[in-house]
């Protein structure tokens, strides 16, 4: 009998875990995978790369409502057809008509609005010294982004964050206790769809939703009009608090590393696309990646079962020594593999150009007004698993003259 | 015209293979092949496939015979 490797076994669900630890690294260092009570955790680069493009491996999410005890409703209808759970010729044709919609060059003609949006909320704490970051900038500003791109009345952003919000309790382990107000969420976004996609009809925008309602029309039948709601549920729900967490977790990292900071602020429009990526690198939202083992196969010396859950750690493949060089600094300079803090494989997030150049334009505008920043003590984060982020992030800085 | 795939760049995500399938596929090891040639009628699905794919790895070269 082949001799069995030595893996660790790691407590995922213990509020005290953290992806940043020792304990992390030694699980890394010592097998490519370690032991969870949710499955496998892969640790290595490598194996990450190679497992996350897997055929074998897939989203594995469509149980995630009945597992937590919602069998049927407006929320599970409208998650079992998304993007995210769907899988094969369904998700493929429906991804197919949506990605051009959201690729650079739809994008960067958005640049110049991110960057007035950014400017403008700054100004409202800039001679203040101090500020609470995820309230006063990330939310709004994620928000109103996200409205600019469906071409929603951006006076409406606080409405829509709040369904978001709302929303995305149907992702936490209580989607039980909030299944009612969750499907009303899901109702009312629906009409809010609704509306935008007539609207849209009648008198088409410059924004992505008159790309995507061209889609449907130019196509016909090949995207449904309940297929064009879903989607846009699917963009709000998944595109407002991953940016807005995200927002705050890159400031939180380049508040460790003033120099960086610094750098970005001297030259941003050579270093803002790798501050995002640096930012990502070491500090995603998306703390893992899940799939599921759709068949029984080999990968090295394990045999992976058919429905072994699998956590691809994000945070941690992205920092493994074996890959990068002095691997838990931002270093603007160098030059990195890709990280896979959007994941990968066919289910790549959708929206990633979206946010990069958001997150771009947002780090340059906050680099080039503000120095000496820090992060207050009082910061409350989320927990160190799934997705994380930070529900309040108290900033101190001195504004540049 | 010709198509380039930047094989450094390049992830093997798959995405082109989706947008056009005629030109772009993966094999059984998830590794990318794909035709520099192509006829007229692919060009929409090709410029999608080069829309679409998150490294921004593929290019057309219009010069080439």
């Amino acid at each position: 009998m082949a001799e069995q490797p030595t893996t660790m076994y790691l407590d995922i669900s213990d509020e005290h875990f953290r992806m940043d630890s020792e304990e992390v690294r030694k699980a890394r260092a010592t097998h490519w995978y370690a032991r969870t009570d949710w499955g496998i955790a892969v640790l290595s680069y490598e194996d990450s790369s190679f497992l996350l493009k897997s055929p074998r491996l897939t989203q594995g999410s469509a149980k995630w409502p009945s597992q937590h005890g919602v069998f049927e409703g407006h929320f599970d209808r409208w998650w079992q057809k998304t993007l995210l759970v769907l899988e094969g010729i369904e998700h493929n044709r429906i991804r197919r008509l949506v990605n051009p919609a959201f690729s650079p060059r739809r994008i960067e003609p958005l640049h110049s609005r991110f960057r007035a949006l950014a400017d403008s909320l700054i100004d409202e704490w800039i001679d203040d010294g101090q500020t609470e970051f995820a309230s006063r900038f990330a939310a709004p500003y994620a928000t109103r982004i996200l409205c600019m791109l469906l071409g929603i009345d951006e006076h409406d952003w606080k409405k829509i964050h709040e369904l978001a919000s709302t929303i995305g309790l149907g992702l936490g382990i209580t989607i039980q206790e909030n299944i009612a107000q969750i499907d009303d969420a899901i109702v009312e976004l629906t009409e809010y769809a609704e509306f935008l996609v007539r609207s849209r009809r009648e008198s088409p925008q410059n924004d992505i939703l008159s790309t995507l309602v061209e889609t449907r029309d130019e196509d016909a039948g090949k995207l449904s009009d309940q297929e064009l709601i879903n989607l846009i549920i699917l963009l709000i729900f998944a595109g407002i608090d991953t940016t807005r967490n995200q927002l705050a977790l890159s400031v939180e990292a380049f508040s460790r590393q003033q120099d960086q900071w610094e750098k970005l602020a001297a030259d941003p429009d050579r270093y803002s696309a790798k501050a995002v990526e640096e930012a990502l690198r070491v500090n995603p939202i998306g703390r893992w990646i899940s799939r599921e083992a759709a068949e029984t196969f080999q990968h090295k010396e394990r045999t992976i079962e058919k429905g072994t859950t699998l956590h691809l750690f994000t945070l941690t493949s992205a920092t493994d020594p074996a890959e990068f060089d002095n691997p838990d600094r931002i270093d603007l300079d160098a030059d990195r593999s890709p990280h896979f803090a959007f994941g990968g494989g066919l289910h790549h997030c959708l929206g990633h150009f979206v946010a990069r150049a958001d997150i771009g334009v947002a780090l340059s505008a906050l680099a080039t007004r503000m120095t000496d920043l820090r992060v207050g003590a009082d910061a409350e984060w989320l927990p160190d698993s799934g997705n994380t982020g930070a529900n309040r992030l108290p900033i101190t800085f001195t504004p540049r003259s | 015209m010709k198509i380039f795939v930047d094989r450094i760049k390049c992830q093997n995500h798959g995405l082109c293979a989706i947008s056009a399938p005629a030109n772009f596929e993966l094999d059984t090891d998830g590794e990318l092949q794909y035709h520099e040639s192509f006829d007229e009628e692919h060009i929409d699905d090709i410029e999608d496939a080069i829309d679409s794919c998150p490294l921004q790895a593929i290019l057309l070269n219009r010069d080439a015979a």
